[in-house]
């Protein structure tokens, strides 16, 4: 059955069981992704998914259900498991947003124009991306990933007071994943983009730098184990943040599993960190003028020159401190519960190039990737022990690259060991927790091990 | 879930572009999901995924569209959009489904369906299993407990005739135990899992459990940082066996081998592996957790051997991989949901049982690191590097365990290391895990005796 018959008949159904709040949240999402090896299609996905959650105040306590099946089993089923849900849980009971008074950002983040871009067309440029990978060094020995996938989502959001919201975005994403060889040698690296312009993506200069940031790695060397300054990349850096950007959270701050707790309006990173959440960034892929709970999304400086400025908050943390939602109050889809989470959020860029940051490093190492984040890293203390990918420098020169190295330390005193910031502003390819991105920082140190 | 006559004429519209393989797999999970934190019940959260996943191959293309979209019109839609990908001449073909479906002697019985059982039986384990953790230590700050149930049932049919229906029934339990001192936080964390109903919730050894995940979390608080450099690492059974799950499982995996991005690719019958290492990859151990009847090609499970005495033996194999290499399913292709084109995945893998005593290990170690809980950890399948952190580590002095130490992470290359075993165990035991990968996040187990590896970088925060 349609979205609106599915609606209409829950909360009739909910009502005549009780049930005095009802909100009813939908989710549609169409994907389309495309994979070539060696000039063939290697993988071709196309899907349309919905699925909604219905939140629903029985008895005074709040429950939840969602479904992937819009027919009449599954309103039974919704409200049977509200029901029972409901009692069984001592929180306090969540409140429905009523809309009441609250003004909304009318931005559409879809691109009817990248939705015209057909099959064919992104089949003919990963062909043509991945020839010239092969054709720019002997070295190449094959990708691993030659992919473009799209996804366009769906939003709304209704609840039986009279709460009617609709949002909608679209993004594409290109990824080539190249290995490289030389002896013994094997190496790999990729190039990421997402956009919402896809004549903006350029075979040439995807083909040269994929290419060029694998070949990077051949020749690699250790050096000793100890601690140096360290460039950490815009990527890396935007994924070091995205491991620990729930810190920032009041729910997290709340609940004593964040070090940022009793910090507000106090200094807990270098006067050069400022760090900005913007749900509406243009080619944000978290970009929305509403949040899970229907409250209307505004820019907030999280961190400014250092200091704390504000946690995210959704309605129930808010309601616990005393303060209005920052608008933060997210579920990552229809099967979660209404958590906190930050939508586009980013490192301010400032004016230094990448190459300026380690121009005049007399010694150290620039980290162009990290790995193991979500396991070797802890959200709560901050302290993480990476595997990571990148260079020697000496004089101010990139050397050359280094072996498997581990490096260790502490996101909070990562943040105050900042010293510069580059202009170089990108987002991870990590997602989850929002859109994090980040320019390439200058830390004045970090242990470092190499394999 | 789906007629047999829609199902056929869905299989028929996929093949019309001239594709030689046609599957239809249909979802309809029930889950539960509950969450007990700071001693309450903050989140129990029912749902139902229902979803139809279309594929078609031709030679050694592969097609994949899935929808939730259930009606004739919106799965023939689905059907004929994937179809038209491949381009091929034109062809009409008709699939015809045998009668009745095959059917399917469970291995891994259950006892009590997750979904039949009162959601206030579930509410007191968990509650006991805070209480554990709570009173264990002054030190615990926070308890949070979870318990996650699904009757997942499916349908798979394919246009070479099978048609196929299954029910899995999977329960787990996470204790994470948070200690603080003030200023500092560590955790614990055990999640056990099987592939089973209530039964196996109900009967967990809380007092075990619960009082480890609190035992790591109080120990880990009062640590010194992990030393850096390279070590002998003796690595603990159980979830242990989580790093050859990493470094070697992956490489193992058909996905992996028949595109020959991995280090294991073109070396059956050579030794790859110290002699000491046997690698076995094994669905049909009753109600593990990573066990299933039939994978999600519908292909029965089978233990598969990899490694036998440090040679190589076989691979996990998936159907369409499987074209690439000439080679048959091992009954690995499996998937998280209808939203995922299966792959050739692990099920239960384990090294096998050695013949040393965990105490002999630990007496022969001069100096050397002992990790007793594994954390999680990835994998670059092409170049084999792999990492790891440690939850739980000691250093081993004289042949004995001395202090305890955090933050350690392992790096090293999954080749090199499966080389460099010099003692394994004689104290199988298996660990359950949730493994991610492009076929989307899957239960699977991790498993082995201790065992020692002669040589791994250790990255610490003490530079040395």
């Amino acid at each position: 059955m349609d979205l609106a018959t599915f609606q209409k008949r829950l909360f009739t159904e909910g009502e005549k069981l009780g049930f005095t709040d009802l909100e009813l949240y939908y989710e549609k999402q169409e994907s389309f992704s495309v994979q070539i090896f060696k000039g063939e299609i290697d993988g071709y996905e196309s899907s349309t998914v919905n699925g909604v959650s219905v939140r629903g105040l029985y008895d005074g306590q709040m429950g939840y259900a969602y479904t992937e099946k819009l027919d009449g089993e599954s309103v039974s089923f919704l409200l049977k498991s509200i029901q029972e849900n409901a009692p069984l849980i001592e929180e306090e009971p969540e409140e429905l947003f009523t809309g009441e008074g609250a003004t909304y950002q009318e931005t559409d983040f879809y691109s009817p124009k990248l939705d015209e871009v057909t099959a064919e067309e992104k089949i003919a440029f990963l062909k043509e991306v991945e020839k010239k990978i092969y054709a720019y060094d002997p070295r190449v020995f094959q990708t691993d990933y030659a992919a473009i996938q799209d996804q366009s989502i769906e939003k709304g959001l209704f609840n039986n007071k009279g709460l009617t919201l609709n949002d909608r975005n679209n993004f594409l994403y290109a990824i080539f994943s190249v290995v490289v060889k030389e002896g013994e040698e094997i190496k790999s690296d990729f190039y990421f983009k997402i956009t919402k312009d896809f004549a903006s993506l350029d075979a040439e200069k995807i083909a040269k730098e994929a290419v060029e940031k694998s070949l990077s790695h051949l020749g690699e060397e250790a050096y000793p184990n100890q601690t140096y300054p360290v460039i950490l990349k815009n990527t890396a850096a935007a994924a070091l943040v995205a491991t620990f950007a729930s810190s920032f959270s009041a729910e997290a701050v709340q609940k004593g599993q964040s070090r940022l707790k009793g910090k507000l309006d106090e200094k807990i990173a270098s006067a050069q960190v400022s760090l900005l959440d913007n749900p509406f960034l243009p080619e944000g892929t978290h970009s929305g003028n509403f949040d899970s709970e229907g409250v209307p999304t505004s820019e907030l400086n999280l961190v400014k020159n250092g200091e704390l400025k504000s946690y995210l908050h959704n309605l129930k943390t808010a309601k616990k401190d005393g303060v209005s939602s920052t608008g933060h109050g997210y579920k990552s889809s229809y099967k979660e519960t209404i958590g906190v989470s930050a939508s586009n959020l980013y490192v301010v860029p400032a004016e230094k190039a990448y190459e300026a940051l380690y121009g005049n490093l007399q010694e150290g190492i620039i980290i162009t990737d990290l790995a193991g984040l979500h396991s070797g890293a802890d959200a709560i203390s901050g302290d993480f022990s990476l595997a990571a990918n990148g260079f020697y420098v000496k004089n101010g020169k990139i050397i050359g690259p280094t072996t498997l190295m581990t490096v260790a330390g502490n996101f909070f005193e990562v943040l105050q060991d900042v010293e510069e910031v580059g202009a170089d502003l990108e987002f991870s390819p990590m997602s989850g927790s929002g859109y994090i991105g980040s320019p390439s920082l200058k830390l004045k140190s970090l242990a470092v091990t190499f394999d | 879930m789906l007629n047999k006559a829609l199902i056929e004429n869905v299989l028929s519209a996929a093949l019309t572009t001239g594709g030689d393989f046609s599957e239809v797999f249909v979802e309809n999970r029930f889950t539960n999901n509950m969450h007990y934190q700071g001693g309450k019940l903050e989140k129990s959260l029912a749902g139902r995924d229902f979803g139809v996943g279309i594929r078609i191959f031709k030679g050694l293309q592969s097609v994949y569209a899935y929808t939730n979209d259930y009606s004739e019109e919106g799965l023939l839609k689905a059907a004929k959009t994937a179809a038209e990908a491949l381009q091929g001449v034109k062809s009409e073909k008709e699939i015809i489904l045998p009668l009745d479906k095959q059917s399917i002697e469970t291995a891994h019985p259950i006892q009590l369906m997750p979904s039949g059982v009162e959601k206030n039986r579930k509410l007191a384990v968990l509650r006991n299993a805070s209480d554990i953790v709570t009173n264990y230590d002054p030190a615990i700050s926070q308890a949070i407990v979870r318990l996650n149930d699904e009757e997942q049932n499916v349908l798979i049919a394919n246009s070479e005739g099978t048609f196929v229906e299954d029910k899995r029934v999977r329960s787990r339990m996470a204790i994470i135990a948070v200690a603080s001192d003030g200023t500092d936080m560590q955790t614990g964390v055990y999640g056990p899992g099987a592939y089973q109903g209530f039964e196996f919730i109900e009967g967990l050894d809380l007092n075990h459990y619960a009082k480890e995940a609190a035992r790591i979390a109080v120990t880990m608080l009062h640590a010194d940082p992990a030393p850096s450099g390279k070590f002998p690492v003796i690595i603990d059974n159980e979830f242990g066996g989580v790093i050859f799950h990493e470094a070697c499982g992956h490489g193992l995996e058909a996905e992996a081998v028949a595109k020959n991005n991995s280090v294991f690719a073109g070396k059956i019958g050579e030794k790859v592996a110290s002699d000491l290492v046997t690698y076995i990859d094994d669905g049909t151990i009753p109600n593990e957790w990573g066990s299933i009847n039939i994978d999600d090609e519908g292909e029965k499970a089978r233990k598969n051997t990899l490694i036998e005495n440090g040679i190589l033996k076989g691979y996990m194999i998936d159907k369409f991989n499987g074209r690439r290499m000439e080679a048959d399913s091992t009954g690995s292709g499996r998937r998280e949901s209808y939203k995922f084109a299966p792959t050739s995945r692990m099920t239960n893998t384990y090294i096998a049982q050695g013949k040393s005593t965990p105490e002999e290990i630990i007496a022969n170690t001069e100096h050397g690191i002992y990790a007793k809980y594994m954390g999680g950890g990835s994998v670059n399948p092409a170049t084999g590097d792999y990492n790891f952190a440690v939850n739980e580590a000691y250093i081993v002095k004289d042949g004995k365990i001395d202090k305890p130490i955090r933050g350690a992470t392992l790096v090293g290359n999954g080749a090199k290391t499966i080389q460099k075993v010099d003692m394994v165990g004689n104290n199988l035991a298996h660990g359950a895990g949730m493994c991610g990968a492009s076929s989307g996040s899957i239960p699977v187990n991790v498993g082995q005796p201790m065992l020692r590896v002669s040589e791994i970088t250790v990255g610490g925060r003490e530079a040395n």
